[in-house]
């Protein structure tokens, strides 16, 4: 099979490699496709580059695997409960829509406007994201420009490696702005039970105003912890599966993606504040299992806050960044009108990085 | 008197011996210079030696395994470090540290150990780089010295299986050895192999007919990880030549890497294309001694290169496993030495 395969395979590289040279020889495709031919080239194809400085071996994993496996992780993580939970019609398009404008209109657009060499990866990644922080029945444009937003925001900062803050978290917060309205509505009960066509399909069609954070803050009341759990609470489209988001993130910690630090200190500084403040307050405030299961929290702690390149780079800090991101949300949740706190908590940790990684290594160092 | 099978050991590392199979043929084949080989000369040091070292615990996979001198003559070997202690370091203790996987070694050498007050003998894990001197020091030791200083500042003389083979026939039997054992592998070769070759043959002839004909292959001697890499391959071999890397020089690209990752694996290829540090923590976990390389980086693509050494730049103790590592493929370990080259300066 593979030996028969080889040939094959052969005349494929060969034409990339005579594509590649066309490109190059003429700058003006190379000034249109030339990042759109590597970014597809480099998907399928190893690189040419070589160590040539000590040491003269390196490891195979490099950022496109990191990325993918990020993107692994989410697909079990938030795509398939939900194409259980809400229909593949509602999942499906939202995906689509995202990646092509995203990736594909807005990323290759910048790299032929600002003539960068390749596409990264990490657009993906945000893509991703997008459709799983709005709502289920939220309108397909909204996504698309949540996507672009997203994507622009990142590349004007300077691409990966250089965003300060997360940017899908950054594109749902100017959408929460602009888009009010939308934002709270076109939440949907997830469906429950053996599925048929229709419902793999379309899901169920009622139509729910409250998440259980918002339904809290109205009239205090708490839905089983086991439906949130699993998932069979209403939420934004990503976040409800606490279970298989939790499995996929524990899979992201093992290959070390993901750094076990954030969402312990996150989750174990939420559950201690909303603890505290519920001993003083009593009924006031939500319990602490409810605020660990509801909301945006375990999706935000374990796939947002351990962001790499937002987060700190110290391993002490980030204790300190995930403790923040905890105190900051319970705040919130607790004591403003706002029913959810995460995205807002997430976004301030990720500017505070900065000064608590500067300030991890003076005391580290003693400078 | 002699230590329980202890593993102690540092923070980070990586294991190549199971991450990169080398396996050696069996059978030594010998080559002779053809002029007039060089002869061993080993000169005792004269400062007190208070400590000796004895590092059977290759780390790397290319280089020469353990059997290739110790096969079977485990006691032998051990006999014979005891007539160099009793005529050269009478008073000096010695440390014997094993790979923690070669049970059999490390079963004779206890045994030989429960008789023998003088020595001591550590179940070391098999992980790059655990005997740089600085981690084998500090491990075995408990002392801290510093990248690049002469252990024998402290009065610990790190010996290999080889060198002691060495001292014994050439001081004790006063024999005239003139060859070493080298192994040589990679993908750039037929065969990995074991060789004895005579002290002053010139690489090229070690590899004459042991290449590969087809694609372009890069040399190293004493590893691509620690070694340096040689165009000259005329150069001599001499005693401190532990083994020889030819590695093939990936520099086409191959279609589906993700499905075929052995092809890539052994060779030069970086495996990636050159990104912006995407703060992963790889470098800082893997790091032996507890730096971070990362901030090295930043400072220097900051322009700041002077700031690097405000963070402990100097422990560097330059294994380039941080560079290994990076899945953004910097160059980190050349930025460390730049900026340390710069400390040096000012
Ligand atoms: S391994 Fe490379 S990409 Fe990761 S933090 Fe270190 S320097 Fe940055
Ligand atoms: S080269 Fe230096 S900084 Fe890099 S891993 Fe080795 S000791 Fe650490």
């Amino acid at each position: 099979m593979k030996k028969s395969l080889k040939p094959l395979e052969d005349i494929l590289s060969k034409n990339l490699d005579r594509a590649e040279s066309f490109i190059h020889a003429h700058p003006k495709i190379n000034f249109l496709f030339g990042s759109l031919f590597e970014a597809f080239d480099s998907l399928i194809r190893s690189t040419r580059e070589t160590a040539q400085t000590q040491p003269f071996i390196r490891n195979n994993y490099d950022v496109k695997r990191f990325m993918g496996a990020v993107l692994v992780a989410l697909a079990f993580g938030w795509v398939f409960p939900s194409i259980y939970f809400y229909g593949w019609q509602c999942v499906l398009p939202k995906l689509m829509v995202s990646f092509i404008v995203g990736v594909f209109i807005v990323d290759v657009s910048w790299a032929i406007i600002a003539r960068e060499g390749h596409i990264s990866e990490g657009g993906f990644v945000s893509c991703m994201f997008i459709p799983a922080i709005l709502p289920p029945q939220s309108p397909l444009w909204l996504t698309g420009l949540g996507a672009a937003l997203a994507i622009l925001f990142r590349n004007i900062l300077g691409g990966v490696g250089n965003n300060l803050v997360n940017p899908a978290l950054f594109s749902r917060l100017f959408l929460t702005i602009c888009f009010p309205a939308l934002l709270v509505a076109g939440y949907q009960i997830p469906f429950v039970g053996i599925p048929d066509l229709h419902a793999l399909r379309y899901g169920l069609d009622t139509i729910t105003h409250a998440t259980p954070l918002t339904a809290f803050k109205v009239n205090g009341e708490i839905p089983s912890y086991f439906s949130l759990f699993l998932g069979t609470a209403s939420g934004s489209l990503g976040e409800t599966c606490r279970l298989a988001l939790i499995l996929s993130a524990l899979w992201l910690i093992k290959i070390k993606v993901a750094n076990w630090r954030i969402p312990v200190s996150y989750l174990g500084s939420v559950f201690i504040f909303s603890l505290f403040f519920s001993l003083i307050l009593g009924k006031a405030v939500a319990p602490p299992l409810f605020q660990l299961l509801s909301g945006g929290l375990i999706l935000g702690a374990f796939f947002m806050a351990t962001d790499p390149i937002t987060a700190t780079y110290n391993q002490t800090a980030k204790w300190v960044f995930g403790a923040g991101c905890g105190f900051i949300t319970v705040l919130i949740r607790d004591f403003t009108t706002l029913p959810e706190g995460v995205m807002y908590a997430i976004l301030l940790m990720n500017l505070l990085a900065t000064p608590i990684q500067s300030l991890a290594v003076k005391m580290r160092y003693r400078i | 008197m002699w230590k329980e099978k202890e593993t102690i050991g540092f923070h980070g590392g990586f294991n190549f011996l199971d991450t990169y199979l080398v396996k050696f043929c069996n059978i030594i084949e010998e080559v002779s210079s053809g002029s007039t080989p060089e002869i061993f000369k080993y000169s005792i040091p004269d400062r007190e030696v208070k400590y000796v070292i004895v590092n059977l615990c290759p780390t790397e996979s290319w280089e020469l395994p353990n059997w290739a001198i110790l096969e079977n003559k485990t006691l032998s070997f051990l006999d014979k470090l005891g007539e160099i202690r009793v005529r050269y370091f009478p008073k000096a203790h010695f440390f014997i540290a094993i790979n923690k996987k070669e049970d059999r070694t490390i079963a004779e050498a206890m045994n030989y150990a429960s008789n023998a007050e003088w020595m001591k003998i550590f179940a070391l894990d098999q992980k790059y780089p655990q005997d740089d001197p600085v981690l084998l020091t500090k491990v075995i030791l408990g002392t801290d010295i510093n990248f690049g200083q002469d252990t024998m500042d402290l009065g610990i003389l790190i010996l290999d299986a080889q060198t002691v083979s060495a001292i014994y026939e050439s001081c004790i039997l006063g024999n005239k050895v003139n060859s070493r054992l080298i192994a040589i592998s990679g993908t750039g070769l037929k065969e990995n192999e074991i060789i004895n070759v005579q002290l002053g043959t010139s690489v090229d002839k070690v590899l004459h007919y042991r290449t590969v004909e087809a694609g372009g292959y890069r040399v190293f001697v004493n590893g691509p990880l620690r070694g340096k890499e040689i165009s000259d391959l005329s150069q001599k071999i001499d005693w401190s030549t532990n083994n020889i890397v030819v590695l093939k020089e990936q520099d086409s690209k191959v279609m589906f890497p993700m499905l075929k990752s052995g092809e890539l694996t052994f060779t030069t290829n970086t495996h990636g294309e050159l990104r912006q540090c995407i703060y992963c923590n790889f470098c800082d976990s893997i790091c032996p001694v507890d730096l971070e390389p990362a901030l090295y980086y930043h400072s220097y693509i900051r322009g700041e290169k002077h700031k690097a050494r405000l963070y402990n730049l100097e422990k560097c103790i330059e294994c380039g496993l941080c560079s290994f590592i990076c899945p953004s493929k910097l160059e980190l370990l050349r930025i460390n030495r730049e900026c340390k080259a710069l400390g040096k300066k000012l």
